[in-house]
C-alpha cells in the first residue's frame, strides 16, 4: 500500500470579511496518496481552491493539520514552506501565470534556478527534456506572448514538472483552453501521472473529472463525496489502443495535432 | 543572480513609457546635480586660485613688528634669514614669494579712494600673470619702480587710464605721512570682489612710502602642492620656527588686518612671526562658499525627494500590475529576499544606466559653457571671480553625482520592493481567478 502523500484532519479554514467570518472550508479529512490522480470537484465557492492553497502551502489553515510529505505545515517557518513548494511541490495555475519576460526555455528552467542544484549543463539537458516531452522544442525561444493558450499551458506543465515535484497541483488547467486543446493537455498529465507523479486537480469541468481515477466533491466548505472512478474512465482512449502511449507523455503527445496545438486562447501571461 | 538580472532589464524594457519617463528625470537630476557640484568646484577652483594669487600664499610667514608697545607695524624684519629658514623646513612648495602689504590712499586728478597697497616682484610671481586679465597696458610695466596696477572698477572710481598718474598717500610706521607718486601702467579686469581695492607696485615702491629698510617684507608667502594641506604645513612651520628661536604669535584664525587691535594692545616690543594660511587670510571665502555649497545641498535634496518620490510611485505601480507575477514567484519556490533583489535590481539598474546618461549630458554641457564663455552678471563675478562661468567636472564630481543619484533610487526602491516581498502567494491564486 502506497503512503499518503498528503493528509488533512480537521481542517477549516474561516476569511474575515468585515464583521463577519466567512468560513471556506469546515472540518476537511482527506488523504491522498502518492501517484494518485485525484479531481477534487464542486460548484464555484465550494471550497476547492482553498482546499488547494492549502495543500500547496501557499495558505495556512486556520484549525486543523495539514502534513505534506511528512512535514507538518504549521510548524515550518515562511523559509520552509517555500522550499517545501520549491522542491516537491509543482503548480500548475488556470491562467498559466507564466513569466512574461522569460520565453519558454527560461520559464521552465526557473524553478532549478531556485533549487541551485544542477549546473547549467544538467539544467539545460533537463529543460530540452521536458521541452520535447511537452512537444514545445521547436518553441523554446518564444516568450508567452507569442505562444498560444494550449502551448503555454504545456510550458506550465513543464515548469511543474522540472524540479522533479511529489505532487503537481493543478487549479482549473482546462478553464482557459478550448476543448481540443484541454483534452490534450489531459491526455499529458495522464502520461506523466503513469510514469508516477501525483496530481491533484481542482475543476468543476466535466472533462477533466471523467478523467480522474478518484474524485472528491466539496459541497459548501465540506466534502460530500470521495470515490474512486472505474479504470475505463481514467484511462484515456488514445492510451488504452497504444501501450507505447501509456508510458511516454511524449507518445501522448504525438496524438496533437498542429492545428490543435496551436489554438489560440484567451488566457494571458503574468 | 543571472536570472534576477535577466528579469530585471527584461522588466525594464517592457515597460517602456515608464522606464523612459522616470529615466529621463533621473538622468536630468544626475545631470543637474554634476553641474551644480561643478560650478561649486569651478568656483573654489576659482577663488582659490585667484585669492590666492592676489592677497595670500597657501601658507603665509608674516608678522607683527612693535617698535613701542602702542605702536604696530605689519612687517617681517631680516626676513632674508626667516626665508631661508622656510625653504629648508617646507619641501614641497611650488613657490615662494615676498610681498610688502599696507593700506593707504589713492588720488587721483578727480577722485580718491582707500586700497590695500600690495607691492610685488612681477620677476617672481608667475601666477600673477595667468590671473590677472590685463586690458591695456603690461604686467611688464611693474619692473619699473614708481609704477602700479590698478583694476577696471578702481580705474572707472578714480576715472584714470593707463600712463595717468595716481599718488599713494599713507602713514609710515613712524606715524608721519607720506606719499608716493606711481604710474598707472596695467588695468586688469575685474576679478570679484578684490577687483575694488587692490593696488599692485613694485616692492621697492612700497618699502619707499613706507621708509623701510631692504631687509623688510609684509609677507612670505608660500605657495604649496597640495593646498589642502595649507593648514598641516603652517602648524609644523610655526612650531620650526619657534623652535629656531622667532618669537611666533599663537595661531589665531583671522586675516592679519584684524589682528592689528589685538596686537597693538599687547605688552611687547620687537618682532613677532605669525604663521596663517590662506583660509586664515581669506575667511570670506570659506563663508561663500559655505553658503553656496549649503543652497546647492538644498537644491539636490530636493531634487532627491523627487526623484524618490518618483521611484517609489513608479515601483509602487510595477508591483500593483505585476501581483501575479510575484505571486507565482513566490508559490513556485521564490524566496522573499529574491522578490526583493528582483526590484531594487531594477531600480538599481535604472538609476546607474540614467546616472550615467545624466553624468555624460553634464559634461557635454560643462564642456559646451566652458568652451562658448558664458558671461555672469557683474553682481555674481564678485563671488566667482570670473568673467565667464566655469564648471569644473573633476572625477570626483562624476563620482559623488552618480553615488548620490544612483544610492537615492536605490533607497527609494527598498520600501515597494519589501512590501513587493511581503505578498503573500496565495496571490498568485486568487488573481489568476
Amino acid at each position: 500500500m502506497p503512503d499518503a502523500i498528503v493528509t488533512l484532519q480537521g481542517v477549516d479554514k474561516d476569511y474575515p470579511l468585515g464583521a463577519v467570518v466567512v468560513r471556506a472550508l469546515q472540518g476537511v479529512d482527506l488523504e491522498i496518496d502518492a501517484g494518485e490522480f485525484t479531481v477534487i470537484a464542486g460548484p464555484s465557492g465550494s471550497g476547492k481552491t482553498t482546499l488547494l492553497n492549502l495543500i500547496g502551502c501557499v495558505d495556512v489553515a486556520t484549525r486543523g493539520t495539514v502534513t505534506i510529505d511528512g512535514a507538518n505545515t504549521h510548524k515550518l517557518s515562511e523559509r520552509d514552506l517555500t522550499r517545501l513548494r520549491l522542491h516537491k511541490l509543482g503548480f500548475i495555475f488556470q491562467s498559466f501565470n507564466l513569466v512574461g519576460v522569460l520565453d519558454a526555455f527560461q520559464n521552465i528552467e526557473l524553478p532549478l534556478l531556485l533549487q541551485r542544484d544542477l549546473g547549467a549543463a544538467a539544467r539545460t539537458e533537463r529543460v530540452r527534456g521536458l521541452l520535447e516531452q511537452v512537444g514545445l522544442t521547436a518553441f523554446a525561444h518564444h516568450r508567452p506572448g507569442e505562444l498560444s493558450g494550449g502551448q503555454r499551458q504545456r510550458v506550465a506543465i513543464a515548469r511543474a514538472l522540472v524540479s522533479q515535484p511529489r505532487i503537481v497541483l493543478a487549479d482549473e488547467p482546462t478553464a482557459n483552453l478550448d476543448s481540443v486543446t484541454g483534452a490534450q493537455i489531459l491526455e499529458l498529465m495522464q502520461a506523466l501521472n503513469r510514469t508516477g507523479t501525483t496530481f491533484l486537480f481542482s475543476t468543476h469541468d466535466p472533462r477533466v473529472v471523467e478523467r480522474a481515477r478518484r474524485v472528491v466533491r466539496m459541497v459548501d466548505g465540506r466534502i460530500d463525496s470521495d470515490s474512486a472512478m472505474s479504470p475505463a474512465a481514467a484511462v484515456s482512449p488514445a492510451a488504452a489502443v497504444s501501450p507505447a502511449a501509456a508510458v511516454s507523455p511524449a507518445a501522448a503527445l504525438a496524438t496533437l495535432t498542429p492545428a490543435a496545438a496551436d489554438h489560440p486562447a484567451a488566457a494571458t501571461s503574468v | 543572480m543571472g536570472m534576477l538580472f535577466r528579469m530585471a532589464t527584461r522588466n525594464l524594457g517592457v515597460h517602456k513609457i515608464r522606464t523612459s519617463l522616470l529615466g529621463t528625470a533621473i538622468a536630468l537630476v544626475t545631470a543637474l546635480l554634476a553641474l551644480l557640484s561643478g560650478l561649486f568646484t569651478g568656483m573654489q577652483t576659482t577663488m582659490l586660485r585667484t585669492a590666492t594669487t592676489l592677497m595670500t600664499g597657501h601658507v603665509n610667514v608674516a608678522g607683527f613688528y612693535k617698535p613701542t608697545s602702542g605702536t604696530v607695524a605689519p612687517v617681517v624684519t631680516k626676513a632674508a634669514a626667516l626665508r631661508a629658514f622656510v625653504e629648508k623646513k617646507t619641501p614641497g612648495v611650488k613657490l615662494i614669494v615676498t610681498r610688502g602689504r599696507g593700506w593707504g590712499k589713492v588720488v587721483s586728478d578727480k577722485s580718491s579712494q582707500q586700497a590695500a597697497l600690495v607691492g610685488i616682484d612681477i620677476g617672481a610671481e608667475v601666477g600673477f600673470r595667468d590671473v590677472v586679465q590685463v586690458k591695456t597696458g603690461s604686467l611688464e610695466g611693474l619692473r619699473e619702480p614708481h609704477s602700479c596696477v590698478i583694476f577696471q572698477s578702481t580705474a572707472k572710481r578714480l576715472e584714470v587710464k593707463v600712463g595717468d598718474t595716481v599718488t599713494l598717500s599713507a602713514p609710515t610706521f613712524r606715524g608721519v605721512n607720506n606719499t608716493v607718486d606711481v604710474k598707472i601702467v596695467a588695468i586688469g579686469g575685474d576679478l570679484g570682489m578684490f577687483s575694488g581695492f587692490n593696488v599692485y607696485v613694485p616692492e621697492a615702491t612700497i618699502r619707499e612710502l613706507y621708509q623701510l629698510d631692504p631687509l623688510t617684507v609684509g609677507a612670505i608667502q608660500l605657495y604649496v602642492n597640495e593646498p589642502d594641506r595649507a593648514e598641516e604645513i603652517a602648524a609644523t612651520l610655526r612650531a620650526d620656527i619657534e623652535k629656531a628661536g622667532w618669537r611666533v604669535l599663537p595661531p589665531v584664525s583671522q586675516p592679519f588686518w584684524r589682528k592689528f587691535d589685538t596686537v597693538k594692545r599687547e605688552d611687547w616690543t620687537g618682532q613677532k612671526i605669525d604663521v596663517t594660511t590662506w583660509t586664515d587670510e581669506m575667511q570670506f571665502m570659506k563663508w561663500t562658499l559655505a553658503t553656496v555649497g549649503t543652497l546647492i545641498t538644498i537644491i539636490v535634496g530636493v531634487l532627491l525627494v523627487i526623484i524618490s518620490v518618483g521611484m517609489m510611485n513608479a515601483l509602487s505601480m510595477a508591483i500593483r500590475e505585476r501581483t501575479r507575477e510575484i505571486g507565482t514567484l513566490r508559490a513556485i519556490g521564490m524566496q522573499r529576499g529574491g522578490i526583493l533583489g528582483l526590484f531594487v535590481l531594477e531600480a538599481a539598474l535604472l538609476g546607474l544606466g540614467a546616472t550615467i546618461v545624466g553624468v555624460v549630458l553634464a559634461i557635454g554641457t560643462a564642456a559646451l559653457v566652458n568652451g562658448i564663455g558664458v558671461g555672469v552678471g557683474e553682481d555674481f563675478q564678485m563671488f566667482v571671480m570670473r568673467e565667464t562661468l566655469w564648471l569644473e567636472m573633476d572625477g570626483g564630481t562624476v563620482a559623488l553625482s552618480v553615488g548620490v543619484i544612483a544610492a537615492a533610487t536605490i533607497v527609494a526602491s527598498l520600501g515597494p520592493a519589501w512590501r513587493a516581498s511581503r505578498l503573500p502567494p496565495v496571490v498568485a491564486m486568487q488573481s489568476a481567478k
